[in-house]
């Protein structure tokens, strides 16, 4: 990899701090290695220049009033009361140029293309099963398998019609997958508010770089969540279903109702009777068509799955099976994005496609592998170990970050349980300056973007990009101390379209 | 059309918005009627908190704290903080209905009566604090009023805040007026002033009777009179109106239920003889209002929220 033997130049220095900006060894979204400025990250880098510290922190106050108004929090659990917390939301937006979002946008699209036509196929004749380019028993034997699903018609064969994958840019510069997240991927309401916070903190960069808009994601949803019924033209009811106002993503979801202008329901609105589901109204039982669901599998039907959850309804999976309502995302999508399946993703892209996958994949060993479970357990120290079935940053360890004993425990875990594990090299994801403590600092980012797959498919052109708070920290989960920031898709390298830009 | 569920939160938060601001009046009005050292003071006292429910025995009541605990108390369920905490919960639970002017209002109050400083905030000017209050839940208000369709979300919410309004003046006009009032009759000027302004009714009523403060004027204005928002009949026309509307949509079996009962009461005020009311004896009167309110309630949860599914399954 280019990059990898980067030293560092002289540090470069922002005006508004008497600290220099320090980037580590990660690559850094807006200096070069040699301490210059990204020219796509020239207008904000001036803009920044011109504001001091105070004016910053005061901007920063505003924000985070703003967001704590609006009610933009998710809840967390004490031991004495339950409280609810913004999401540490940084001021200075990512800003990502039009060409290698153009690169993005193909490898994405290829990608969750790829992916539906693998849950089509393992949920019908099972080809790529019998061709042995995916061990059988990883996908029929992954809990996220559902042999409820076999043989089931999907529209467009759209399975995951809401898809959140994680990327992160490597030392070399380049965007590489990190995970798919094709169950209940959340975030896209932090995407929005964010832009809104944005738009007001720097209107004028903002209206000077070009910036493609989000604002469409609701509508495009909408006609993606449509497009799933046969007759999605004669307006079907569309409802979002949430697990309810204690769920921590609650906020995204009254959200999305909110603006595609649908109800948002839970699992004790709704009624199945004759295999039609129906909702519970001030004017009686009113059909619904399509159900948005934010509910987990497990929890959708407890007479299908889970037989305790009382956030679904009780026979609705029935209703599925039978065409009289549709499921977004469809049930099962989940072992798609299995970590151990993640490993064969490439394959299964030139399996379907006959492609090469645009957007590479991080090397992976998979633990139920004998010789790359040596490899794993005699380099604890340089990986980063995930559990399968895990996720939010639960279950797993970070080599270089963990100590001895810590190790020595996970390898216990891993020899248990092998199948359970995989491991991956530690990556130095990017760094991006954030107001920390008063100060500009580099910290490392990750890039959530959302695509939308029904009739068509489309990328939205922004992300969320979270960011890891502690100084040096790899952990950009929410529940782990994560915060968010505003992503900038250019429209154009050459500058915006239309005239000059204003100050 | 709107889910079961959410018309049951929007009718609560309409209730619990309208207590709030009830219980920061009351609260208001009796720490100020301590401030001058008079018996009607102690009155005030007794009628307020009688008014919520905890008369006491009238003697010593220490205001400061029983206003304290009223308004600031997280484990009294009836007191301010508590209403608001629980009106946006309701509102959080519909957050998909109600505009984001309306919900940054309440979010806004509900920040700060559970800020760790609002104890401090509220001992050193308590009327400030409540004054500030008031005005919030105004100001929240006028946003439902003015960025929410009036459509059925809106009338529910609607429909909960008269509903609330309603049977709190009654409760206060029973207090002050029954047959036979534990604290003495009720003729001190101070003390009567001090229950017009528990029912934010002074300036209004002074243009319509003048200074004249006499117990059957106060009881007149704020049983029958048409136009001011607070009387038992603009109530109860309120209720009857919303009912109106919201049923409009159900089917013709059912519409018998809150709107005919809303109807008769609002007919029942709107035809009584004002003449015949005295002070003494409003009693059977507040008590069949507070009785039909409760009527009223039962039937908006029979008709649009807890039907029995049977009934409204496709053929």
């Amino acid at each position: 990899m280019a990059g990898m033997t980067q030293t560092l130049a002289e540090a470069p220095t922002l005006p508004m701090t008497e600290a220099a900006y320090l980037p580590g060894v990660a690559y850094d979204e807006m200096f070069t290695a040699e301490g210059d400025v990204r020219t796509h990250y020239d207008p904000l880098h001036a803009r920044m220049s011109t504001l001091g510290a105070e004016e910053l922190a005061g901007r920063q106050r505003t924000l985070e009033r703003s967001f704590l108004l609006q009610g933009i929090t998710f809840t967390v659990y004490g031991a004495e009361n339950t409280t609810e917390r913004i999401i540490p939301t940084d001021l200075f937006p990512r800003i990502i140029p039009a060409a290698e979002w153009a690169r993005i946008e193909a490898g994405l699209t290829q990608r969750l293309r790829a992916l539906n036509l693998f849950l089509d196929d393992i949920y019908g004749d099972q080809q790529i099963l019998m061709d042995g380019v995916v061990p059988r028993e990883l996908v029929l034997g992954a809990p996220s398998y559902r042999r409820e699903m076999q043989h089931l018609y999907v529209p467009h064969k759209a399975y995951a019609n809401v898809c959140g994958s994680d990327l992160i840019r490597c030392q070399d510069g380049q965007f590489a997958v990190l995970e798919d997240n094709l169950r209940v991927p959340s975030g896209v309401s932090y995407m929005l508010a964010n832009r809104d916070a944005a738009k007001r903190t720097f209107p004028g960069t903002y209206r000077a770089a070009g910036v493609r808009p989000v604002e469409r994601y609701p509508d495009l949803l909408l006609a993606t969540l449509k497009s799933m019924t046969a007759d999605w033209r004669s307006n079907p009811q569309v409802v979002v279903l949430t697990p309810g106002v204690y769920n921590s993503a609650y906020y995204e979801h009254a959200y999305l109702a909110r603006l595609m202008g649908v109800p948002l329901v839970e699992g004790r609105d709704l009624v199945v009777h004759e295999n039609m589901v129906y909702m519970r109204t001030t004017t009686g039982l009113r059909r619904v068509d399509v159900i948005y669901r934010r509910v987990d599998d497990d929890f959708i039907d407890p007479l299908t799955f889970r037989r305790d959850s009382s956030l679904g309804a009780a026979g609705l999976f029935n209703a599925y099976r039978a065409g009289n309502v549709v499921i977004c995302n469809a049930p099962g999508t989940g072992v798609a994005d299995d970590k151990a399946v993640y490993a064969y993703v490439p394959d299964i892209i030139r399996y379907y496609l006959g492609e090469d996958a645009i957007l590479p994949n991080i090397e992976t060993f998979l633990c139920r592998e004998p010789r790359q479970l040596q490899h794993v357990l005699a380099n604890l120290d340089k990986l980063v170990v995930k559990a399968v079935g895990a996720s939010g940053g639960y279950g797993m360890l970070v080599g270089p970050h963990a100590s001895q004993a810590e190790r020595e425990a996970f390898a216990e875990a891993i020899k248990a349980d092998p199948e359970n594990y995989i491991a991956q090299p530690t990556i130095q994801l990017s760094t991006a300056p954030c107001l920390v403590d008063g100060r500009i600092e580099p910290r490392h980012v990750d890039l959530r973007p959302f695509i939308l797959s029904g009739e068509k498919t489309i990328v939205t052109p922004g992300a969320l990009t979270r960011v890891a708070l502690k100084r040096g920290s790899l952990v950009v989960n929410s529940s782990q101390g994560g915060g968010s920031k505003d992503t900038w898709v250019l429209a154009d390298d050459q500058g915006p379209a239309n005239g000059s830009a204003r100050p | 059309m709107m889910l079961a569920r959410v018309a049951d939160s929007l009718y609560w938060l309409g209730r619990y918005i309208e207590r709030a601001e009830h219980l920061s009046r009351l609260s208001s009005v009796m720490l100020n009627a301590t401030l001058d050292q008079t018996d009607a003071g102690a009155h005030a006292v007794w009628i307020a908190m009688a008014a919520v429910g905890e008369p006491g025995d009238g003697a010593g009541v220490a205001s400061f704290e029983a206003a304290r605990t009223l308004v600031l108390d997280r484990q009294d369920q009836n007191s301010v903080v508590s209403s608001l905490a629980r009106a946006r919960e309701n509102a959080r639970q519909v957050r998909d209905q109600i505009t984001t002017e309306t919900w940054e209002r309440l979010n806004l109050l509900y920040l700060k009566v559970t800020d760790p400083r609002a104890g401090k905030e509220f001992s050193d000017s308590s009327s400030t604090f409540l004054h500030d209050v008031i005005a919030d839940l105004h100001l929240f208000k006028g946003a439902a009023d003015t960025t929410m369709s009036h459509g059925e979300s809106w009338r529910f919410m609607m429909l909960g805040i008269y509903m609330e309004r309603a049977q709190l003046v009654s409760r206060l006009l029973e207090v002050c007026f029954a047959d036979s009032p534990r604290h003495g009759r009720l003729d001190d000027h101070v003390a009567l002033v001090s229950v017009l302004r528990m029912a934010c009714a002074l300036e209004p009523y002074l243009r319509v009777y003048t200074a004249e403060i006499e117990p059957r004027h106060i009881l007149e204005f704020l049983v029958f009179d048409e136009d001011f928002p607070r009387s038992i009949r603009f109530a109860t026309a309120q209720i009857e109106q919303h009912l109106t509307a919201l049923t409009r949509s159900v089917s013709a079996g059912e519409r018998a239920g809150p709107e005919r009962l809303a109807g008769r009461l609002k007919a029942r005020l709107q035809y009584a003889d004002v003449d015949e009311l005295k002070a003494v004896g409003a009693g059977p009167l507040l008590t069949t209002v507070v009785n039909e309110c409760a009527s009223i309630h039962e039937a908006i949860y029979e008709t649009f929220v807890a039907y029995p599914l049977e009934m409204r399954l496709p053929a």
